[in-house]
């Protein structure tokens, strides 16, 4: 049975090739020279150079963490481009303008960006390398008072948004890479959704590396207004290269009084080949701020790619009743590590969490969770159920996981439960018994297994995540 | 990227700052007792010690930067500057005593006490034993203890390689092949506090031959308040199909300090049970390894702790699996009141060779007060994947609801949270095999555990 879940999940990357295109990339390695470059290439107020530059000199007094349950070697930080930009760099007024070889790669991927082929009521930023090359439906959206632009357009047009809000969630001091991401972020998404406003699309940004030898440190945040809705999607991909490309996002959400901000990630980075050359770190941080009454915060997040995923997007629960989720599948194969997780940290009264993990591992991957939850002493009333289960497929494989617990008030809730189980023989008995193919019982099992979080991803992303996993199980029957 | 040479990370750091404070600073220098030790024996402990005390030169008392003490802040013991041996005395030799009468259990078989790490003869019965039973200090051995004192793994730890270094007695227990022995041996370790602070090194070595069986009643108490630091450590060897019974009872004054390590070896077979029950100490800790060897192998742990005051309780356990068809549950629970704080981290590993592995472990915390704290980290290493496991915590409060029909039931409030709360605690009482110690304990977290009116 062993044999066959094996090959089930052994499914080539398709997203592995490289777009041939001209790129205008500043010379390897990091410096105070370097931060400076990559801010004067993009015209940016002084407050941000200051931002760069105080994020670079604490970076260099900070060691990276050693703590995740994950094992690569040294990253030698001078050896990476910090900018690579597809060249004709100038802004485009419609995608006409935008190199077509670009718009194929798109294509390629399944990302439409011309907006008559449009799939379905999602506007996309699609970024390349370091970049965003086009923002699709702004004009739709403007019409809403919604902003939904790059970084580097946001800093141009509403400075004063970025400047209140860049940094107010993930301090540049945060950690390690957080401080990184900081001092040489080339680019992002900005979404900044105004008062009472429903947004009437999903938003979507669609990250692509392309250069073998730049890292990716993109930025993104996201500001909902007080009465405000939004539902934001993630996805990414990399070519196959045998070096391993460091990709170090940071992303802040701020949500006030009853807005609601909804994350989703499909995360299907290279991830390397069988036997481990090559791949993404994934190395990001991510972290919403509940900062009104009544606010809520949804990560949901399905990963499947990178090497390494280092990441755990977490709640910071300020305002009374808010409420935060994390939903989250993680699938490791080969020799991908991920330890990955949340932290849900309450400190306004009756604060609601809810955690549901799962994670799959085969091959000789390793999986961990790894989640924080803290009742501080003033989150009265406060709950949090927690649920994470691993499921193991072959023998080399592993899970761990290690959730943090502490409560500092006697009026707040803890639940917190965990299993490890493999798919029996048992089981796939009683399927074979009712006539059903062991890859389809299989399928079906692990379909089972996520249901309750891809239940909480968006339509699109939902049948995307879906096809992912099921592409993984087709063609072989065991 | 290019990539440079890969490096480890996973040793333990050892803290080598202008701070840190080596264990050799924490107390005073050793002084070597000539003890009355059989040549073999004494050999055996002074290369034990040697060593020890080569060890602990390098090492440092763990800080909070350290994952395995995050939450267990050990710097009031920097405080203190404690003696060692010296302080070694006879006090309170009088059977016939009050206060010694009432720590008698009259179930036990036998009866081995130490004060101040000390061996009592007269206080201790070990007269009449059952066949196959043997039981004394340490100088009463001969040299079969080579190959089990001081062998378990984990030996190079920060405390128990002070404990080591510091070894002067010790109470052994040998349970010969095919014998059972149903009553409890009861071993007792009393600080009877003087005006300077100790650091107190009790041991206890446990060896259960094949198939044999024993029911083990270790306790630890302070007469009187005392400031002492009580660093014990009892290593448990449990031989094909043997079983151990074990209760483990911490009852120090709320101003000693108190770091115990239980380390248990388990051949194919055997079955380990403890019950581990913690409520002195203003910082205490016990350390409970268990590994397991062999195939087949049961253990069940339990564990409770009740902190009140100021007190900080740490309960780290630690199971590791190395063959298939074994089985653990674990369930360990805390009370918490005051401004008190509750520590667990429980930790099983699965390696790849222990297949249908059964491993289950919860843990529910009880919150009494607003500034009390529970710091719970339950943590699952799986490798293997045929196997079952499970964890799971629970962190809550007394129910309104609960109290309110208790009330309405006419208990005054007071009397409707105690009963709560026994009810809460009894399910770990009820398993320790001896009445006369669960009414003790029972009354013990009454008077410790002070509801406050919500």
């Amino acid at each position: 049975m062993s044999a066959s879940v094996q090959t089930l999940v052994n499914q080539p990357y398709k997203y592995g090739f490289v777009t041939d295109i001209e790129s205008e990339t500043i010379p390897r390695g990091l410096s105070e020279d370097v931060v400076r470059m990559i801010s004067a290439k993009k015209n940016e107020p002084a407050f941000m150079l200051e931002f760069r530059l105080k994020a670079y000199r604490h970076w260099l007094t900070m060691t990276a963490p050693d703590w995740p349950n994950v094992h690569y070697p040294a990253i030698d930080y001078q050896d990476i481009v910090y900018y690579s930009a597809p060249k004709v760099q100038q802004k485009k007024q419609s995608l006409d303008e935008v190199d077509p070889t670009l718009l194929e790669t798109f294509e390629k991927l399944g990302i439409p960006l011309s907006e008559q082929k449009r799939l379905g009521n999602v506007a996309v930023d699609a970024i390349f390398d370091s970049v965003s090359i086009a923002t699709t439906f702004r004009e739709k959206l403007a019409k809403e008072g919604v902003i939904f632009c790059s970084i580097s357009e946001a800093l141009k047009d509403y400075p004063d948004l970025v400047e209140k809000y860049i940094g107010s969630v993930v301090p540049i001091a945060d950690n390690y890479f957080a401080a990184l991401n900081s001092a040489v972020f080339s680019d992002g998404s900005f979404v900044y959704i105004p008062k009472g406003v429903h947004c009437p699309m999903e938003l979507s940004t669609y990250f692509r590396i392309n250069n073998g030898d730049s890292g990716q440190f993109e930025r993104t945040l996201i500001v909902a207004e007080a009465n405000s809705h939004v539902s934001y999607l993630e996805g990414c991909t990399a070519p196959m290269f045998d070096t391993n490309q460091l990709h170090a996002a940071v992303v802040e959400l701020v949500a006030l009084e009853n807005a609601e901000i909804k994350y989703s990630t499909v995360q299907n980075w290279y991830a390397g080949d069988e036997n481990g050359k090559g791949g993404i770190y994934n190395f990001v941080t991510k972290r919403g701020l509940c900062q009104g009454k009544n606010s809520k915060i949804s990560w949901t997040q399905v990963e499947t790619g990178s090497a390494i995923t280092w990441k755990y997007p977490s709640c910071v629960l300020v305002g009374d009743n808010s409420v935060g989720e994390f939903y989250s599948v993680a699938l490791t194969n080969n020799y991908q590590q991920a330890d990955t997780g949340t932290k849900m940290i309450h400190i306004g009264k009756n604060t609601r969490s809810t955690i549901i993990s799962k994670g799959i591992s085969a091959g000789k991957s390793n999986n961990s969770y790894r989640g924080l939850v803290r009742m501080g002493p003033k989150a009265e009333g406060a709950r949090n159920y927690s649920q994470c289960d691993s499921m193991l497929i072959g023998d080399n494989a592993g899970a761990n996981t290690f959730p943090y617990i502490q409560v500092q008030n006697n009026t707040a809730k803890v639940e917190h439960e965990a299993s490890t189980s493999k798919i029996g023989e048992d089981q796939l008995f009683f399927f074979a018994q009712r006539g059903i193919s062991s890859e389809d019982a299989i399928s079906m099992m692990i379909s089972g297994f996520c249901k309750d979080v891809f239940n909480q991803l968006p339509m699109e992303f939902a049948l995307e995540a879906d096809r992912l996993l099921s592409l993984k199980l087709e063609g072989s029957v065991g | 990227m290019t990539i440079q040479v890969s490096t480890d990370l996973d040793l333990q750091s050892v803290d080598h700052s202008a701070h840190a404070v080596y264990l050799s600073d924490l107390c005073e220098r050793l002084d070597l007792d000539q003890l009355a030790l059989g040549a073999e024996t004494a050999a055996l402990v002074q290369s034990l010690r040697d060593r020890a005390s080569a060890l602990a030169q390098e090492l440092t008392l763990p800080t909070t930067r350290q994952e395995e003490w995050r939450f267990t802040d050990l710097a009031p013991l920097r405080q203190i500057k404690f003696a060692g041996s010296a302080w070694r005395q006879r006090v309170l030799a009088n059977p016939d005593s009050e206060a010694f009468k009432n720590l008698i259990l009259p179930e036990a078989v036998a009866r081995l006490v130490f004060v101040n790490n000390c061996y009592m003869p007269e206080l201790s019965a070990i007269a009449n034993l059952p066949t196959g039973l043997a039981i004394s200090s340490l100088a009463g051995q001969g040299g079969a203890i080579a190959g089990y004192l001081g062998q378990q793994p984990g030996a190079e730890e920060v405390f128990t390689t002070l404990n080591t270094a510091h070894l002067t007695e010790a109470a052994v227990i040998r349970v010969q092949r095919h014998q059972v022995i149903e009553s409890p041996v009861h071993l007792l370790f009393i600080s009877s506090p003087v005006p300077a602070s100790r650091l107190v090194s009790p041991r206890c070595l446990v060896v259960a031959e094949p198939s044999s069986s024993l029911t083990l009643v270790e306790e630890y108490l302070t007469l009187g308040t005392g400031t002492d630091l009580i660093n014990a450590v009892t290593e448990i060897w449990l031989q094909e199909n043997a079983q151990v019974n074990h209760t483990r009872i911490q009852r120090h004054s709320q101003t000693d300090f108190h770091i115990g390590k239980t380390a248990v070896s388990q051949a194919r077979d055997s079955r380990y049970t403890c019950h581990a029950v913690s409520l002195g100490g203003r910082i205490s800790r016990h350390n409970l390894k268990v590994h397991s060897t062999g195939q087949q192998t049961e253990t069940t742990l339990n564990g409770l702790t009740v902190a009140a005051g100021e007190q900080l309780a740490d309960t780290h356990s630690a199971i590791g699996f190395s063959q298939p068809h074994c089985t653990s549950h674990q369930l360990h629970k805390c009370i918490v009141s005051d401004r008190a704080r509750g520590v667990f981290n429980g930790k099983v590993s699965v390696p790849k060779a222990a297949q249908l592995t059964d491993a289950s472990q919860l843990n529910r915390n009880l919150l009494l007060s607003p500034k009390a704290r529970i710091d719970t980290k339950p943590q699952l290493e799986i490798v293997a994947d045929n196997v079952k496991c499970s964890h799971g915590a629970t962190v809550s409060q007394l129910e309104a609801e609960e109290v309110f029909y208790l009330q309405s039931r006419g208990l005054d409030y007071q009397s409707a949270c105690n009963l709560l709360v026994e009810g809460f605690a009894v399910e770990m009482l009820e398993q320790i095999p001896s009445a006369t110690l669960r009414r003790t304990l029972s009354q013990l977290i009454l008077s410790q555990i002070r509801t406050e009116p919500a």
